[in-house]
């Protein structure tokens, strides 16, 4: 037999599966206390990854002037209240803001690339990598942050990582200057040259995360029928063990173990739920809704539950895509996003712009309080967890990649002190940000990520006065 | 004939003692002169096989054999040098039988002509033949004398037999992609069963598939409202007709979608936006003056029309969402399209238009002097709201054969209904405590709910059952150390997994339950029945389809701005035509060296035009004759096309798949840290360079060349054929230059060069053929002790002019495939299973 020598272990198989393996399992998995433990245990904090396009008012010289992104003040005593990120002021203390970092990777580095910011910024923004101008299927940029963290300890949860986004995306073609839309369409990596397809139904994800049905009753019932099914199944593996030879003996008793275990997850579910703590999931959705507003809130509310019941430890989401002209009502502002981001210097229309901005960032309290409410060990599921938020464009007008904006949520597993404002040396790489965030959740051996130069301390509280200038 | 092949077939079977159970003919056993083990020479029996395929020489003695090797290969090949990590230093032909995997690897080289390699001194030729006949008597010498059918652990269905099986049970077309995890491919295969694991993911797909492919078999009554999305790729040419949505319309898509019942249905198309976030294709509504019209059908029925306004855009409420009121529809599989009714039908007398790939450009699509029209992005199917019931479906009148009228029918009717459709899929008979745990969900299911509801119960036990989903086969009841014959329901599994892909039918069953199955006799008709089935296009589908590794297809997507003449639809018609070209070698049991020589293809319009082949409208394919700058498969668009990468051919991977497929002997990988042709540039003292010319370049450094004089020049001579498949006479603006030189000096010019050049080496093509279609058969790796039986094969076929029946029925006849032995009990074997 030449494939003799050839181990095949289980976690081999399981790689690769990625987000089809989903377990139907699931209310057993939001237990009031999970077994995520509260400290920084290597591979236990929850990682979420936000990006939205455009970049932000605060990036341009009016902007940074009016504190329209960044406060004033560094450290603790920063104000929101000029800032598109006011909606953070009532959980300030959970978030982390870095600003005036580069995404030089996001530039052109040739003349052909000119223009291309649009069609090739949003694969720079987790991978910190800069993307090979094609439109075919040699696509190239490198690994993003969520997928190195999902590639080594990923394993540990039913699934190892998901990819969430709002609009509408293809993933095949081109787009435009060159570039093939993968560029734009995603925004997780799992290798150099492989983008991650990303899931816009919330009942797709729905599904995946905890199993099919519309109610609780329906999935009850399901649960029943499995278990059924199992139970009956143990027989008559038995029955067939009889005839067969040793080899095929141990094989099936493999599947046998494998049976016990979905049987075990199974019961826990049941126990779970008879013992009437488990957290309420709302109702299956049907599909997109109509509502962006609607529809990012339902994502959160996925990946809150998700975070919760370990059942995957990483989500990437694109609350946006680039040249994207949606209208957001409740801003007030009647221009489609991407016209309102060229806002041509003008200070009214980079004011408007602004609007956009905290419309955008209003959402995440959402998101952070949910996971706040969520107790775990001695704190909560916000303290396990790392929230990155951020655009890979500057100044969308000139599709600069300055001052990007950039903000940490949640504590990661204690590492993350929280409630400071971080203004970088002028020229640090964004990537210096995450290459720190690597090394608090848990992969301190992580040398450089992208093209950093060092690692920036997100825990590092600066003068006040050193920032004023 | 007949006669002559048994006789070659008992040779390799009668060492066993067993095959004597069988009807061998007299001639066998005439023949059946027992191999001495330690002959230097070969024994009449065997040898007269060697000698018809080597006609120069007569046998050559081990000393001369040994003096060869050691005279002209041992000198790369010594102890230290040990070049490809193989010394030959202290050959002995004497000592063979001590290492048959080195001496099939030296059979393979020396049969592909790669060794000695170009430019080492060399035996003649007649010298070489006698020695590669020599090697290949010893070898089938020693197999016959210690006969070794081999052994597997057991199968697991495939995704693909999976969703064969649900179609031969219930009547069914279903997609268990998103259920059951990927097959892990090794050899070149999905079925192998060394790599198919177990693991929890794995069982709680199968409880996943299981719950939903018997709702949707029998329609889901408390089906709650959920939603389907079927994307219309970017990369799908919409401005013409598309296969499935109603004649005269343009675009769109058309899909087969289960509805789980019958209710009410609302569709949602998402349109196509430009990059700033207007609807794709407005100008072609302003230039026509009136909306667009996008149709939704069912089954051909128009149930409802939608207006495309030019207005569209990212600004809307509704963004580029149109969508219909709650229509009411039947439950089952129903054909649903959504295509565009043009509006106007016209010369547009642009200065530039958009070719096939209609998408490579989203600003096209609003700029004025291009006329483009609406696009469809995609489909939703959201349902069901208000069940009304369940109609009649395909799989319903499958599973239902009695209807209970009264309660005491209900149990006699439903025993009936679980044992038929157990039995098919167990593929033989249902033990009583098997039959009675379905019962047992049914009663489940019954209790709960109606009858039907148990029924449905019992069809998802049915699906995860292990004997459904493991084809697990059985030993002896005594414990043995010898090779056993398969039990013949087990044969009939064998059989029908091997040509069908899917479980045995009725008849198969019969005849194996009849206990007459393992007769040759009866198993060759069998064959032939099945071959003739049309079920057979398994062969293609599943066996072609991966020996030429079609599936990597699916990875290129040509440049956009270089090659506007691809879309989505001509990968697509590509992999078709490739796959019913590989039918029709089996349909027709054509020779398998038309592999190389065919002068017909198939095509439908798009494929046509690519090709430049005249008078072919519709998306039908057909057969068609080829222009003489094309022979087989090796000039298809697909293989041309799979061998490239997005912006230029690749004649390293081109050079690369001949050695690997048509040649069965792979190159070894790359070094690491070797730059990729992409390093070096693309022009040179400002002069444009061609592939040829880049590839010279990159090949000067001399570690890379002792690999790439072997593999480049088969690439090269392909390189009339541009990324796409199409011929071309220049690259790059410089002349296409294919000639070159085969490893073995022959000198070769373009695509028919290299066919001819192949041709003197069919050996390795048949090998190549024979030990792919074993490993497929037989779901495991092909040994060094299979090749005599590989050899055996290629010679009966040989016979009969390399027909595609003659080796798959020697594949079947063989003891690999009719018989086992027990399973290793060694650590490492047992280690394997992990």
């Amino acid at each position: 037999m030449l494939i003799t020598k050839r181990h095949l272990s289980r976690r081999t198989v399981l790689k690769g599966i990625g987000v089809t393996a989903a377990l139907p399992l699931l209310e057993a998995m939001l237990p009031a206390s999970s077994a995520a433990a509260q400290s920084a245990a290597k591979g236990k904090v929850r990682l979420a990854a936000i990006e939205m396009v455009h970049g932000a008012a605060g990036s341009t010289a009016f902007g940074a002037k009016m504190n329209m992104w960044s406060p004033a003040a560094t450290g603790k005593a920063f104000d929101l209240t000029p800032s598109a990120l006011s909606p953070l002021d009532s959980v300030r203390q959970h978030i982390t803001i870095v600003s005036n970092t580069d995404l030089r990777m996001a530039e052109a580095f040739t003349t052909p690339e000119i223009g291309g910011d649009h069609f090739r910024a949003s694969a720079v923004f987790l991978t910190q990598a800069h993307p090979k101008q094609t439109m075919g299927s040699d696509v190239r940029a490198g690994i993003s942050l969520d997928q190195l963290y999902a590639g080594r300890y990923g394993q540990d949860t039913p699934i190892p990582s998901m990819q969430l986004c709002i609009e509408p995306v293809d993933q095949a073609g081109g787009c435009e200057y060159g570039y093939s839309c993968v560029y734009t369409d995603s925004i997780s990596w799992s290798k150099a040259d492989a983008p991650m397809p990303m899931i816009r139904d919330p009942r797709t994800v729905f599904d995946q995360l905890f199993g099919v049905g519309a109610t609780k009753e329906e999935r009850a019932q399901r649960r029943k029928e499995d278990r059924s099914i199992l139970d009956t199944l143990m027989g008559s593996v038995d029955r067939l063990k009889a005839q067969i030879g040793s080899v095929d003996k141990a094989r099936l008793d493999d599947y046998l173990s494998d049976i016990r275990e979905i049987e075990r997850r199974i019961q826990k579910v049941e126990s779970v739920n008879s013992s009437g703590e488990q957290r309420e999931l709302p109702g299956a959705p049907v599909g997109v809704p109509d509502s962006y507003e609607e529809h990012v809130k339902l994502m959160f509310d996925l990946q809150a539950l998700a975070f919760g019941s370990d059942i995957t430890r990483v989500f990437s989401f694109k609350m946006s895509r680039d040249v994207s002209g949606r209208v957001f009502p409740s801003t007030g502002v009647t221009t489609g996003f991407h016209n309102a981001s060229h806002h041509n210097s003008r200070e009214d229309r980079i004011r408007d712009f602004a609007k956009i901005n905290r419309y955008h960032v209003s959402l995440l309290p959402y998101f952070i309080e949910r996971l706040k409410r969520m107790p775990e060990g001695d704190g909560t599921v916000l303290d396990n967890t790392l929230i990155v938020y951020g655009s890979p464009m500057g100044d969308p007008n000139v599709h600069n990649h300055r001052r990007v904006p950039l903000l940490f949520a949640g504590h990661a597993g204690g590492t993350l002190k929280g409630g400071l404002h971080i203004k970088a040396a002028d020229g640090t790489p964004m990537a210096n940000t995450f290459l720190d965030a690597l090394h608090k959740i848990g992969m301190d051996d992580v040398p450089s990520f992208g093209d950093s130069a060092g690692s920036l301390d997100l825990n590092a509280v600066q003068d006040t006065t050193a920032a004023a200038q | 004939m007949r006669q002559l092949l048994m006789a070659s077939v008992g040779v390799t079977l009668l060492g066993l003692g067993l095959a004597a159970h069988d009807a061998q003919g007299p001639a066998a056993a005439a023949q059946s002169t027992p191999a001495t083990r330690t002959a230097p020479r070969a024994t009449p029996a065997v040898r007269s096989a060697a000698v018809r395929t080597a006609p120069v020489a007569p046998a050559m003695v081990a000393a001369e054999q040994t003096r060869i090797i050691t005279t002209y290969c041992a000198t790369c090949h010594s102890e230290r040098g040990k070049a490809g990590g193989l010394s030959l230093a202290s050959f002995d032909a004497m000592k063979a039988h001590e290492q048959p995997e080195v001496i099939e690897k030296m059979i393979r080289k020396l049969r592909a002509g790669m060794m000695p390699p170009p430019g080492a001194r060399k035996p003649d030729e007649a010298a070489i033949e006698a020695l590669t006949g020599a090697l290949e008597t010893r070898m089938d010498e020693l197999a016959a004398s210690n006969p070794n059918p081999g052994w597997r652990p057991f199968q697991r269905l495939t995704r693909a037999e999976y969703e064969a099986a649900v179609r031969d049970l219930l009547d069914l077309d279903i997609d268990v992609t998103p259920y059951l995890p990927a097959d892990t491919q090794a050899h070149g295969f999905d079925n192998i069963a060394q790599a198919q694991a177990f693991s929890p993911t794995l069982l709680d797909g199968y409880l996943r598939a299981a719950s939903q492919v018997s709702r949707m078999a029998l329609g889901d009554k408390q089906a709650s409202a959920t939603s389907a999305t079927y994307r219309v790729l970017q990369t799908e040419s919409q401005m013409t007709y598309v296969e499935g949505t109603p004649f005269g319309s343009r675009g769109g898509i058309a899909v087969t979608h289960h509805f789980p019942a019958d209710g009410d249905y609302i569709f949602k198309a998402m349109l196509q936006r430009t990059i700033s976030g207007e609807l794709f294709g407005n100008t072609g509504i302003a230039t026509s003056g009136s909306n667009e019209l996008l149709e939704i059908s069912v089954n051909g029925d128009r149930v409802a029309v939608l207006e495309v306004l030019a207005s569209m855009s990212d600004a809307g409420e509704k963004g580029f969402v149109i969508d219909t009121p709650a229509i009411h529809l039947k439950a089952g599989p129903q054909r649903v399209s959504a295509a565009f009714v043009p509006r106007f039908v016209g010369p547009v007398d642009d200065l530039m238009m958009p070719i096939d790939h209609t998408l490579v450009d989203m600003r096209i699509g609003t700029g004025f002097g291009i006329t483009s029209m609406p696009h469809l992005q995609d489909l939703v199917i959201a349902g069901p709201m208000k069940v009304t019931g369940i109609s009649e479906t395909p799989s319903r009148k499958r599973v239902f054969a009695c209807r209970p009228t009264a309660a005491n029918e209900e149990v006699p009717c439903a025993t009936d209904t679980v044992r038929r459709l157990a039995t098919q899929a167990f593929r033989g008979p249902v033990s009583t405590a098997d039959l009675a745990d379905l019962m047992k969900f049914y009663d489940q299911g019954r209790t709960g709910g109606d009858f039907e509801g148990g029924i449905r119960m019992a069809v998802q036990g049915i699906l995860a059952h292990p004997r459904f989903l493991f084809r697990v086969e059985g030993v002896p009841a005594t414990p043995t150390t010898a090779a056993f014959r398969v039990g013949d329901i087990e044969l009939a599994s064998r059989l029908s997994f091997f040509i069908w892909g899917t479980v045995p039918d009725a008849e198969l069953i019969k005849v194996a339950t009849s206990g007459t199955l393992k007769t040759t006799a009866v198993l060759e008709k069998q064959v032939a029945r099945m071959l003739a089935d049309p079920k057979s296009d398994a062969l293609a589908t599943r066996f072609g389809s991966q020996w030429l590794r079609l599936q990597d297809i699916e990875k290129i997507r040509p440049d956009g701005i270089l090659y506007p003449q691809w879309d989505q639809s001509l990968t697509d018609a590509m992999r078709r035509e490739t796959e019913l070209f590989f039918a029709s070698l089996v349909r027709e049991d054509r020779s398998v060296l038309d592999l190389l020589n065919a002068d017909y293809t198939f095509v439908n319009e798009r494929l046509a035009r690519h090709y430049g082949v005249p008078n072919v409208t519709g998306t039908t394919f057909r057969r068609v004759s080829l222009p003489p700058t094309r022979r087989g498969v090796v000039t298809q668009g697909s293989i041309l096309m799979m061998t490239s990468v997005a912006d230029r051919t690749s004649p390293v991977q081109r050079g690369k798949w001949i050695m690997q497929v048509m040649l069965g002997s792979p190159p070894p990988p790359p070094p690491p840290n070797v730059p990729t042709l992409d390093a070096t540039s693309g022009s040179q003292g400002g002069k444009v360079l061609s592939v040829r010319e880049r590839m010279e370049q990159h090949r000067s450094n001399p570690a890379c060349m002792s690999c790439h004089r072997v593999i480049d020049p088969l690439g090269l001579a392909l390189e009339n054929f541009d990324v796409t498949g199409q011929y071309r006479i220049k690259d790059n603006g410089v002349p296409v230059d294919s000639t070159g030189e085969l490893y073995d000096g022959t000198k070769m010019e373009g695509a028919d060069g290299l066919r001819q050049a192949l041709l003197r080496h069919k050996a390795s093509l048949l090998t190549s053929f024979t030990e792919s279609l074993m490993t497929y058969a037989l779901g495991r790796h092909v040994e060094a002790f299979d090749m005599p039986t590989v050899r055996a094969i290629n010679r009966d076929a040989g016979k009969q002019n390399y027909r595609v029946s003659t080796f798959v029925q020697g594949i079947v006849k063989s003891q690999a495939f009719r018989m086992s032995r027990p399973a290793p009990t060694t650590s490492t074997d047992a280690d394997a299973r992990q």
